[in-house]
């Protein structure tokens, strides 16, 4: 049986762990206040976008009257033989089965679809690492053309499933900048046929108790401003009654903040029932939009997957904390009963030897 | 209403954030195939913006309290929707002349003008080398204006 110093010394061990997972919890919910502020911030903008080019579709005919051409690459669908997989896990780890699930997604949509190639593009380091374990990375080969400059081509395809690049550090600031270099990136390789379809993996964040994992189609853009999500897993009751607790705790509102009216006065864009000048042809006006597009969708992922890791890192603390006071009441109980069997022992001893006298 | 004053509703917006949001006389911006200046009661217009500086002219509200004079901000790619009484910028970036780091734009002009010798026979290349100037350019101008003026 232990002695009491030794459950003591226990006791203080756990109580030290349950700062250090408090600590993380109060942080946690901090970044997850800032990121959900960003995401908010975010909105109007992504609104806008979509809204102007729903109606810019609407009002002009996708192909075009004389040539019969698609007025720009991006509506053009292809069988999907080569998918591009966009997953965005989270950089640090500590958050509950946050990355193991969207890893599961991952995985699940790659064995649901044996016949296509597919090509993975990990946001987020714990993904990558993972990914990078299961799967080879794609080969590259430096060129150099006749007129002296370099290029990066691929290799002839030598597996099913390819990590054609990594994103590390772009969730840690979020620059809308690389975003949009990535976007600009999963675009040409769609112009060039390289991919037929873009998918991302993404945790939706709508508040602590709304969210989601999803499936959603980037490329090709069959539907504007509608998401198109192929594939969704909800969490389960237990879980959002869990993540409800560790925010109420840590001081976070449970429902989103109401943003109906700056959601409806941004759907306004480019939408009024007039007939504008439009300055560029609409050919120009897609090109130039359909890539901001992608960018918003894309910004859009990422903002809510980083709020998610944030709230699942908070919730996952917050469970943490509540096992180690449980831990530490059962071994309070646990070594009272130990010492107060000493004593007592000590007392049968003294009494059973005064008997003896 | 903002039909009695003539005044615009001018709003600009960032991928990040909505960056500014007023009533105001005049707005001049950016459009990819020149400046122009919207004034209360334009006629309807939806247009592609290049880079350069919205100016907004005679702006009230809290955002500008204090501010004497236009107030400016650097752009560099977007849209604008222009209805009689609303602007609506949505920019790609949008800095203040002050934000603007005169050395990373002169390394960005820089670098343009290599992707430019370097686009050789492809189209793309050069369209992307533009971009590139242009926008540097435009950040220089920007900020270069305001040392002048101080």
């Amino acid at each position: 049986m232990a002695n009491v110093l030794d459950l003591r010394r226990r006791i203080r061990s756990v109580k030290n762990t349950r700062q250090i997972t408090k600590a993380m919890k109060m942080v946690s919910a901090a970044k997850l206040r800032r990121a959900q502020e960003r995401a908010l911030a975010a909105r109007p903008y992504a609104r806008m976008i979509e809204s102007v080019l729903e109606s810019l579709r609407r009002r002009v005919d996708l192909y075009d009257e004389k040539t019969g051409n698609l007025c720009h690459p991006l509506f053009l669908t292809r069988p999907e033989k080569r998918v591009l997989l966009i997953v965005v896990s989270g950089d640090k780890g500590f958050a509950g089965a946050f990355n193991a699930n969207i890893l599961k997604t991952a995985y699940q949509f790659i064995s649901g679809n044996p016949d296509k190639e597919i090509d993975i593009e990990a946001v987020g380091r714990k993904g990558r690492d993972q990914l990078r374990r299961r799967y080879p990375v794609a080969a590259y080969s430096e060129m150099t053309d006749e007129h002296g400059e370099a290029h990066r081509l691929r290799n002839a395809r030598l597996n099913k499933v390819e990590l054609t690049g990594d994103h590390p550090g772009l969730l840690v600031h979020l620059d809308p900048k690389r975003v949009e270099e990535m976007a600009h990136n999963i675009i040409s390789r769609y112009v060039h046929e390289e991919i037929d379809a873009a998918y991302i993996v993404y945790n939706e964040f709508k508040s602590v108790i709304a969210q989601r994992l999803v499936v959603e189609r980037l490329l090709p853009l069959i539907e504007v401003g509608r998401p198109q999500i192929t594939g969704a897993v909800e969490p389960t009751a237990e879980e959002k009654e869990r993540a409800a607790q560790a925010a109420i705790s840590a001081g976070i509102e449970l429902e989103p903040a109401d943003t109906t009216e700056a959601d409806e006065e941004a759907k306004k864009f480019g939408t009024s029932n007039v007939d504008y000048i439009y300055e560029q042809r609409p050919e120009e006006l897609f090109a130039g939009l359909l890539p901001q597009y992608i960018f918003s969708m894309l910004f859009h992922a990422m903002t809510e997957s980083v709020a998610a890791e944030h709230a699942a890192r908070m919730t996952a603390m917050d469970s943490a904390t509540n096992n180690a006071s449980d831990m530490i009441d059962s071994l309070t109980l646990h070594m009272n009963r130990v010492r107060q069997a000493a004593i007592t022992k000590e007392i049968i001893e003294i009494v059973s030897g005064a008997a003896a006298l | 209403m903002a039909d009695e004053s003539n005044q615009l509703r001018v709003r600009l917006v960032t991928p990040e954030r909505v960056l500014f949001e007023a009533d105001a006389a005049t707005v001049e911006l950016p459009a990819k195939n020149g400046y122009m200046e919207v004034l209360y009661g334009h006629a309807p217009l939806l247009a592609e913006l290049g880079a350069g500086d919205v100016t907004i002219q005679g702006a009230a509200g809290s955002e500008a309290a204090g501010a004497e004079g236009p107030t400016r901000y650097n752009v560099s790619w977007g849209f604008v929707e222009v209805l009689p009484n609303r602007v609506t910028i949505l920019a790609s970036d949008a800095l203040k002349p002050e934000e603007i780091d005169v050395q990373r734009a002169e390394q960005q002009l820089d670098r343009g003008l290599k992707m430019w010798k370097e686009a050789g026979e492809s189209e793309e290349a050069y369209d992307e080398a533009l971009r590139v100037i242009s926008e540097a350019e435009a950040k220089m101008a920007s900020a270069g204006a305001e040392i002048k003026t101080h």
